[in-house]
């Protein structure tokens, strides 16, 4: 009897130990070597720019995919020369007309958006200033964004494409666009997708939201806008392409 | 004496389901969102994983050239003999660089904005400042542009028509593309200028550095700006009629 009990507590230790020895192991092979304090946002980090690398990479193999197209059908056209400069120039015709639209060189036409921006109109609480419900140039900005993450695709304010180069600046009280200046009210016309492009605006979070607090903000889904072309003439001082090495054309080096 | 036996077992399989539990926890909530100690081998992987989508970006990249080269070679000798294509490959180009489809080089400055981890209590949110607060960098593009900037990129995504900078989910999409601290932003220009208009009092860096931002402004004799890395394609625009 007195035997029989010891074996018990014997084999019960036994069994826990064995227990207690595999989940040190496990423990420590799952976090061997050295520690290492590191805040979660530097891992964050890690991750999102990992993912922005994955991501480029598929945008290259896309590109990648288009440019093995034009060659198949640059080879199939090798043999006759004029069957190949027609393929050559119908290439030459749809970049131009896609570039010219991507640089806003050209007006362009399309349903989208638009949102109209003025100074606010209520009276003044205790604790506010003038200033708080005068429409600035940030504001204009934000919205300006917002489109384009909804998804714009030719965006213009108060008439003006914006473009690559295009600078939205307060000035005093009035407002500067592609060196242009022009005062309130604000309308900014987009090309887009209308439903997506007001829901980015007005819904919860929303840049238009938040403005509304303060300003006059409306958004109109609108269909056959016309967004005008940009009119300045883009004389590059500094720029110059990298590939037009031999000196050809394209600006010149300061 | 049974009842006993079977007691003691069933204590010890709760003890060990315990244990393991506890086990999971500890080895699992080693990386929380609040940082912490996590293993080298963590860090070392994402470095790995990194390099590895880096060195994929290359090869891919490597290859688009090669291909372009060729195609370039076989437009080359027909634009050459042909007026009419050389005039539209000419305009092609023009269009190209408005597009921000070409690299480009020039003078200019590059500003790097790190986000130091507030030291001192260690508990940090997950959330940079410069996500949080991401129309600092409109803000700050914005400025380059006024001040005559010819191409701007930030880490790499070259700011065109249609760039957006907003953040989606914990972090900051430009061009669709995650990105994260520290930002490089390079701007071809006048470098003085440049640096003159972000540097004004009160400007855009003192604001920056106000939120705990490192800024720092270098001038360069010269840069190079890469493309706009997508795929342009409109599915609502179409050219309007010229009257």
């Amino acid at each position: 009897m007195k035997k029989e009990k010891w074996n018990r507590k014997h084999v019960s230790l036994f069994i826990v130990s064995l227990l207690t020895g595999f989940l040190l192991i496990v423990q420590t092979q799952t976090v061997n070597g050295q520690h290492l304090y590191v805040p979660a946002k530097t891992i964050s980090d890690y991750e999102v720019t990992i993912e922005g690398e994955r991501q480029e990479v598929e945008k290259l193999k896309e590109r990648l995919k288009e440019t093995k197209e034009q060659m198949a059908l640059y080879e199939k056209a090798a043999a006759e020369e004029w069957k190949l400069k027609q393929e050559i120039e119908q290439r030459l015709r749809e970049d131009s007309e896609l570039y010219a639209m991507a640089g806003g060189c050209v007006a362009v036409t399309g349903n989208g958006v638009t949102v109209t921006i003025d100074d606010g109109t209520r009276d003044l609480e205790f604790w506010e200033e003038p200033n708080d419900v005068l429409v600035h140039d940030l504001d204009l900005l934000m919205v300006v964004c917002e489109l384009k993450a909804a998804g714009a695709e030719a965006i213009a304010v108060n008439g003006q494409r914006i473009v690559d180069v295009s600078s939205i600046s307060c000035a005093g009280h009035t407002v500067r666009i592609n060196g242009t200046t022009s005062a309130r009210p604000f309308k900014i016309q987009a090309i887009g997708d209308g439903a997506r492009m007001s829901a980015a605006l007005v819904g919860p979070g929303g840049v238009g939201s938040y403005l509304a607090d303060y300003v006059l903000f409306k958004v109109e889904v609108e269909d056959n806008l016309v967004i005008p072309a940009y009119t300045d003439v883009r004389a590059y001082e500094s720029l110059s392409s990298v590939t037009a090495e031999t000196g050809e054309g394209e600006g010149e080096k300061n | 004496m049974k009842e006993k036996k079977s007691g003691v077992i069933v204590i010890g399989v709760l003890a060990a389901l315990i244990g393991l539990v506890l086990a999971i926890q500890i080895s699992t909530s080693n990386v929380t969102e609040v940082g912490g100690l996590i293993p080298m081998a963590k860090v070392q992987g994402l470095e790995q994983k990194l390099k590895q989508v880096s060195a994929e970006k290359e090869a891919v990249t490597q290859e688009l050239l090669e291909l372009q080269e060729k195609m370039d070679e076989i437009e080359s000798n027909s634009i050459d003999e042909d007026a009419l294509l050389k005039s539209m490959s000419e305009d092609l180009e023009k269009y190209k660089m408005s597009a921000g489809v070409v690299d480009v080089k020039g003078p200019g400055i590059i500003v790097t904005i790190e986000d130091p981890v507030a030291a001192g209590d260690g508990v940090d949110d997950g959330y940079s400042t410069i996500m949080v607060r991401y129309e600092l960098l409109l803000s700050m593009v914005n400025k380059m542009k006024e001040a005559g900037a010819e191409a701007v990129s930030i880490n790499g995504n070259r700011v065109v028509n249609t760039t957006e900078i907003s953040l989606a989910g914990n972090n900051v999409n430009i061009n669709g593309t995650p990105t994260a601290p520290p930002y490089t932003i390079k701007a071809i220009g006048n470098p003085d200028t440049l640096e003159a208009t972000l540097n004004i009092r009160y400007g855009i860096v003192d604001t920056m550095e106000d939120y705990d931002l490192r800024v720092s402004i270098a001038k360069q004799q010269e840069l190079e700006i890469p493309r706009y890395s997508g795929v342009i394609k409109f599915r609502y625009a179409s050219p309007a009629e010229k009257e």
